[in-house]
């Protein structure tokens, strides 16, 4: 089928503006962008739509506790019996939900393209054995490791560090996709004339890993970095969720937590934070399914 | 043949610095506090001084932690499980919660498999059809959202509202059953965490077949099939379908370690009584012999599935026997 | 000399979300028993799609807007799918342009050949078995018997297009297409493909459509030519007649880019790119490369014109310029 192709090497549009033009023609990926965006305007702003302050259980003592939803507009979302307003909690947990979500994956990425890229372009035994760790990842029960040591960290430090000890965790285990996706684009473009033509005219090792090969690294790093901040965001739900979480930052894993022990009698507790996580996730999820529509042009033809 | 023998060879040559650095990684962080006596101190307050004397002893915790490490290997090597801190032997608790693990999550796999499949390919020969869009917008729906909270939707729904289905646990222990015997007992109480753990792995699945269904049709191999006059089922079910089930099979296998670290929240979700569960309640308590133990007992099944997964692509795929 | 494909103004095109791509609009030839055919043109100027269409199997998003296509007088553009399988592979037989992924990686040669035998044959799974083992022989493959419990990746490029050669024969067609059959193999290697499809020709009575962008392999394997451009018809010849006074200058322009050893000249390569077909250039579509290109090409599309015995060019100027390579 290569003759139905229609020329796509146009000059003078460059790469990014036809990935541009890919990704708004996409309506997924719009659809995603817009959520994403959503969420991080509530993330950011949300404090301040907010009816009570994070962790407030100032309904307990104002007989406003355990109301059901839609019935009382100053807590359109309903309370927990505890007194904790769900839609003020949704709110505020959207920020720690972000900064898990969005710092954890910027950590992976950092160490996923350091390994990669070492991996990649070290061919001797130091590039095999940093690939051999990475597989090591792919195998391991991590979900399994990463509770323990949010247990044992939250026994620990949990009280200086809070949800800092979720995002380095959560780092610390989500680079192996990113390393090994980076070492096979360096693989392969290492091979490719550019780079070859930059090296024969005497480039050092270092501007060429740079210059070269890191930029065209990006696009697959971008939709896995998209994808992975979904990830992430589900990970601290199910920690939070199982109580190995921060419980004095409002997190939708937190309030997931506390409304799984009312869900006899207030399902509300239960139902919407859960709503906010599906959409946050399938934001970030639809957005990296988009991007990686628009960047990798092989797929659509 | 010898080419097939030598490559599981390899792989299971593979296994054992898994194996080794998922016991370091996990040992090592038990030490966290200098040994694992100490956390337990710091965790529980009102702990006897028998119990910590029996710490003390399993531990090593007067060696040096590399020394102590190796203690505890050969330990787990030889069987050797130590106690629980709170009821006995942890081999004797650890080996009935395997079964009831397994008991959901094979089950759960085989339909999602069964489902997921012709799914995916009915999708990816529908490209750009609205039935495409509908499986593609629900399936990527279903990878965004918390099993367990799916779970906990499920027991709002069907157990508290409209009292269809048990709520939690794997059966009743004692009478009445649900739908009249305890074997009919035990299909009610499993429905429910089956259905979920099936759903959101046919979303997987669903996706992974579709995406590798579409680039195996557009291969040339199926446009010099279909040029030879071979019928279009053929050329699905024969050449398209086996291409892109091969790596679903590697992935699927490869992904059981992803599957068995949702079976935490799940279980604990619907109080099923298995390893997932039982490691959240030991984590919780800081029974570290129990944490340890399930811990490893979970990589080794990992292990065991990526062994045969190695062994299904060897068989499917004849170029993996020489690379 | 007996008509065997004809192919009549026709048009596929493929609906992608960046829009319509007109790969092939208007395409007509005629292919005669005994009389070798090339397609020739660029990449992306529809050589493939014109016989996928031909064959029914251009897959979604492509689609054939209109034209007919008739083998042997038949018109096939109007049967059953069920119809068309019987031509695909036992009229026509198709060997595509990569031997290393025009096999199914994960079933043996055998396999492969027996399905395509009995898919066209009543035969038993031996007898299909049997028929596979004199295919391999008759391509010139060593050991037929062991190769057909061969998988793809053992067997060399090579053999691997001789492998696909023999399972485009095994419905014993009438009419072979070669898709750049050699495209992708060693030079070496080339030249055995090549000899190995001239007397399959002849030892089968089995006429030969050749798809390729090299006018060294026109010259050495066709008698007639048929030049394709951004999906028309440039012009349509005699191999001797292209050769020797080329009359539209897309032509000119590739048999310019092919080294000759018998004579000292520059090469010239084509400037510019194959055009884009969801918008193509107005006019004449070679008009932007074209250097004769005046305002009358810009503006209307130059009709397919006879220009001699059997000759069609499809040219507003091609009376008045003169395209013969300075002797």
């Amino acid at each position: 089928m290569t003759e139905a192709k229609p020329a796509t090497k146009q000059r003078g549009a460059s790469q990014a503006a036809v990935a541009w033009r890919r990704f708004r023609k996409n309506k997924s990926a719009l659809a995603g962008a817009t959520v994403v965006g959503f969420f991080i305007f509530v993330a950011v702003y949300g404090v301040f739509f907010a009816p009570l302050p994070s962790r407030s259980f100032w309904c307990l003592y104002n007989s406003c506790a355990d109301l059901p939803p839609f019935q009382n507009w100053a807590h359109p979302l309903g309370t927990e019996p505890s007194g904790i307003d769900v839609f003020s909690e949704i709110l505020h947990g959207a920020l720690g939900d972000l900064y898990v979500g969005v710092v954890a994956t910027a950590i992976s990425v950092l160490i996923g393209l350091l390994v990669g890229a070492l991996a990649g372009y070290r061919s001797g035994v130091s590039g095999a054995l940093l690939l051999g760790i990475t597989q090591i990842f792919f195998v391991i029960p991590v979900l399994i490791l990463i509770l323990l040591f949010a247990r044992i960290g939250q026994l620990l430090v949990a009280h200086g560090l809070g949800l800092t000890l979720i995002v380095v965790i959560l780092g610390i285990f989500g680079w192996p996709t990113i390393a090994f996706v980076t070492r096979g684009e360096i693989l392969r473009i290492k091979e490719l004339e550019f780079v070859q033509a930059a090296r024969s005219l005497g480039a050092s090792n270092t501007r060429i890993l740079f210059r070269h090969i890191l930029l065209n690294v990006l696009s697959p790093i971008i939709v896995l970095a998209s994808l992975l901040v979904a990830g992430n965001i589900l990970t601290e739900v199910v920690i939070s969720f199982l109580g190995f979480g921060d419980p004095s930052t409002s997190t939708w894993g937190l309030l997931l937590q506390e409304g799984f022990s009312y869900v006899r009698t207030s399902w509300w507790v239960s139902v919407f934070p859960g709503i906010a996580v599906v959409v946050a996730v399938l934001g970030f999820n639809l957005l990296g399914d988009g991007l990686s529509d628009a960047l990798n042009p092989r797929i659509r033809e | 043949m010898g080419g097939l023998v030598n490559y599981v060879i390899r792989r299971l040559l593979f296994a054992i610095p898994v194996f080794l650095a998922v016991s370091v990684i996990t040992y090592l962080i038990t030490n966290a506090a200098g040994d694992p006596v100490q956390i337990v101190k710091f965790g529980i307050r009102n702990i006897s001084p028998a119990q910590l004397e029996y710490l003390r002893l399993y531990f090593h915790e007067d060696l040096p932690v590399y020394i102590r490490y190796f203690y505890w290997l050969n330990d787990f090597l030889h069987g050797n499980l130590g106690q629980s801190l709170y009821t006995g032997s942890v081999v004797a608790l650890i080996v009935p919660w395997i079964g009831t693990t397994l008991e959901l999550q094979i089950p759960a796999l085989a339909l999602a498999l069964a489902i997921g499949v012709p799914v995916g390919i009915y999708s990816a020969k529908h490209q750009y059809t609205k039935g495409d869009y509908a499986i593609t917008t629900t399936a990527i729906f279903g990878i965004s959202m918390p099993t367990f909270w799916i779970g906990i939707m499920g027991i709002i729904v069907f157990s508290y509202y409209l009292h269809w289905l048990p709520a939690f646990g794997a059966y009743s222990s004692y009478p009445p059953y649900w739908w009249g015997s305890p074997f009919m007992d035990a299909l009610a109480h499993i429905i429910l965490p089956l259905a979920v753990l099936t759903l959101v792995s046919i979303a997987t699945i669903t996706r992974l077949v579709r995406a590798n269904m579409l680039e195996v049709l557009r291969q040339d191999y199926v446009l010099a099939a279909r040029a030879s006059g071979v019928s279009e089922f053929k050329v699905t079910f024969k050449h398209a379908l086996k291409n892109a089930i091969t790596p679903v099979v590697t992935i699927v296998g490869l992904s059981f370690g992803v599957l068995l670290g949702g079976a935490p929240a799940l279980e604990t979700t619907f109080s099923w009584p298995g390893l997932g569960k039982a490691f959240v309640f030991a984590a919780t308590r800081l029974d570290l012999p129990t944490v340890l133990g399930i811990t490893m007992i979970i990589t080794i099944m990992v292990l065991i599935a990526n062994i045969v997964t190695d062994l299904a692509y060897a068989v499917l795929d004849p170029r993996v026997r020489i690379t | 000399m007996g008509e065997l494909l004809r192919v009549d103004d026709l048009r596929t095109y493929f609906y992608t979300e960046a829009g319509v791509v007109k790969a092939v609009d208007g395409v007509s030839f005629v292919a005669n028993e005994g009389e070798p055919l090339g397609l020739v043109g660029e990449s992306g100027s529809g050589k493939t799609v014109t016989v996928l269409a031909a064959m029914g199997i251009v897959s979604r998003p492509g689609k054939i807007v209109s034209g007919k296509i008739f083998f042997k007088g038949e018109e096939l553009d109007h049967k059953s799918e069920k119809e068309m399988r019987k031509i695909r592979g036992k009229k026509i037989g198709y060997v595509s342009q990569d031997p290393n992924s025009s096999l199914d990686p994960l079933f043996t040669v055998g396999n492969q050949l027996v399905e395509v035998i009995r898919t066209h044959f009543e035969d038993t799974k031996d007898q299909a078995w049997d028929k596979g083992v004199k295919l391999l022989k008759l391509v010139g493959i060593p050991e037929a018997d062991t190769r057909m419990r061969s998988y793809p990746h053992e067997l060399s490029g090579g053999m691997k297009q001789r492998v696909a050669i023999a399972r485009a024969l095994a419905g014993e067609p009438e009419l072979l297409v070669a898709d750049e059959p050699t495209t992708n193999l060693d030079v070496t290697i080339q030249a055995q493909v090549l000899d190995l499809l001239k007397t399959l020709g002849k030892q089968l009575n089995m006429s030969l459509i050749l798809i390729t962008h090299d006018m060294g392999l026109i010259a050495e394997m066709t008698k007639r030519v048929v030049v394709l451009y951004a999906g028309k018809v440039a012009e349509e010849a005699s191999t001797l007649e292209v050769f020797q006074t080329p009359k539209h200058p897309y032509t000119a322009a590739l048999l310019a880019s092919v080294p000759r050893l018998d004579r000292k000249e520059v090469l010239v390569p084509i400037g510019g790119g194959i055009p884009n077909l969801i918008t193509p250039p107005s006019g004449c579509r070679f008009h932007p490369r074209c250097a004769y290109a005046k305002q009358i090409c810009i503006d209307q599309i130059p009709p397919l014109e006879e220009s001699g015995q059997r000759r069609l060019v499809a040219c507003h100027r091609w009376k008045e310029i003169d395209l013969r390579r300075k002797a």
